[in-house]
């Protein structure tokens, strides 16, 4: 009786280590379908934009935790007169751009150029450029550009320390 | 006497010109707690040429409350841990942290000063000061700007928080307006515009926002310095007249983003 438990008990062992075995085989990495398509935000960004709200941030305060960290100042002068037009070519790609302020102050010093950005498929900054003069702006969230959105930033800074940004918020025309 | 006038005034900006050394400090703005590295340029001061410098440092020149650093030492024998490091000819770093420096709390520490000696005391820049500490805590007050950091191209908001003021004029005015004058970076005023009317933003609190060049006109090639704001206003008298009431006047430096 003891001898045919051993017996058993032998069996049942090689039988576990079976069972992890080919549990082991059957595990595969599993493939996801990608959360969402590829978007072109480059090309989302091309078109012609109405400056809708400006904000000024203090960088500083708000990395202190003082209050009054940001103002919005569209209603200041008239900045929603401001248009940016970004233009593409066929293939998607930046080309020019022309900013046309009306009676708004100016957010950046150029008004004609070229625009491009650090990345076709997830740009961060877009530089416009007009002969030796560039303007580098940073990009703001993605989500808004399918909803017809676009959030552009600009940051000043002292010796590489951001300490005051502007927030520019654009609606597709 | 135009011959004399003008020597005199020839030789008075050379003695100036003679006694000026350059400042800078890295990072630009800084609080008591940063590490700050002081870089001075001893060219045209009496101490051109020299190759050992030492720093003779004190905290809140004119405000009250100040120190001479702890590394001073004696006029006579300054402490090698005063010793400024040679970069070249001429050019001097100096690395603290002001609350070491001193020995002081960050909120006993409003400004600082410092010149630059031999080791014996026999030869000295004149005083390079005041050197103001960015607050590391914010103290609510009566008149406030928006940013806190800005140029002279940025807009900015002068705030006058009735509810904090301190005299009583000032507590009870009303038909609140602002007056606003622009320098340029040599302090020359080259433009003002007053009696702007502020914008009530609560029964409390008055402000006006702006941009320099949409209040005056800039001299073309002018660059702005700084500006200064007062809050002015009518209060009654005690025939129920109106009388025109004047707060102080505000300077606030433009800073140069690089």
């Amino acid at each position: 009786m003891i001898i045919l438990n051993f017996i058993e008990m032998k069996n049942l062992k090689y039988l576990i280590l079976a069972i992890c075995m080919i549990s082991l085989w059957s595990c595969k990495p599993e493939k996801f379908a990608p959360i969402t398509t590829d978007i072109n935000v480059v090309k989302q960004m091309q078109g012609t934009w109405a400056l809708s709200k400006v904000t000024q941030i203090d960088q500083d305060a708000s990395t202190k935790g003082f209050p009054y960290k940001q103002l919005d100042i569209t209603s200041v002068y008239p900045y929603t007169e401001l248009v940016l037009a970004l233009a593409g070519d066929g293939q998607g790609n930046p080309t020019t751009f022309t900013i046309t302020p009306g009676n708004s102050p100016k957010i950046v010093d150029l008004t004609s150029g070229t625009w491009s950005v650090n990345d076709p498929m997830a740009p961060t900054t877009i530089e416009l450029k007009n002969g030796t003069v560039v303007n580098t702006l940073s990009v703001g969230s993605y989500l808004g550009l399918k909803s017809g959105v676009l959030t552009i930033k600009k940051d000043k800074k002292l010796n590489g320390k951001v300490l005051l940004s502007y927030q520019y918020e654009f609606t597709k025309k | 006497m135009k011959k004399l006038l003008l020597s005199i005034i020839c030789s008075l900006t050379a003695v100036f010109a003679f006694g000026q050394g350059k400042v800078t400090f890295s990072p630009a703005s800084f609080t008591a707690e940063d590490e700050v590295t002081i870089t001075l340029d001893i060219a045209g001061t009496p101490l051109v040429g020299q190759t050992a410098i030492y720093v003779w440092a004190f905290s809140n020149d004119g405000v009250g409350g100040g120190k001479d650093a702890t590394t001073n030492g004696q006029w006579g024998a300054s402490s090698e841990s005063a010793k400024m490091t040679m970069v070249s000819a001429n050019i001097f770093q100096f690395k603290f942290v002001a609350t070491t420096l001193f020995g002081q709390s960050p909120a006993e520490l409003i400004n600082f000063g410092f010149l630059a000696k031999t080791k014996d005391g026999s030869k000295q820049s004149q005083d390079f000061k005041p050197f103001k500490f960015d607050p590391l805590v914010f103290t609510p007050s009566q008149f406030r700007v928006f940013p806190a950091k800005f140029d002279y191209t940025d807009m900015a908001t002068v705030y006058f928080h009735q509810d904090l003021a301190t005299d009583i004029n000032l507590q009870r005015m009303y038909n609140v307006k602002v007056n606003l004058t622009f320098y340029n970076e040599g302090g020359i005023a080259v433009g003002s515009k007053s009696a702007i009317v502020a914008k009530k933003e609560s029964t409390v609190l008055y402000s006006y926002a702006f941009i320099p060049e949409r209040v005056i006109t800039i001299p073309a090639g002018t660059k702005l310095g700084k500006f200064t704001y007062q809050f002015t206003g009518s209060v009654k008298d005690a025939n129920g007249q109106d009388v025109t009431t004047t707060g102080p006047v505000n300077e606030v430096v433009y800073t140069v983003f690089n």
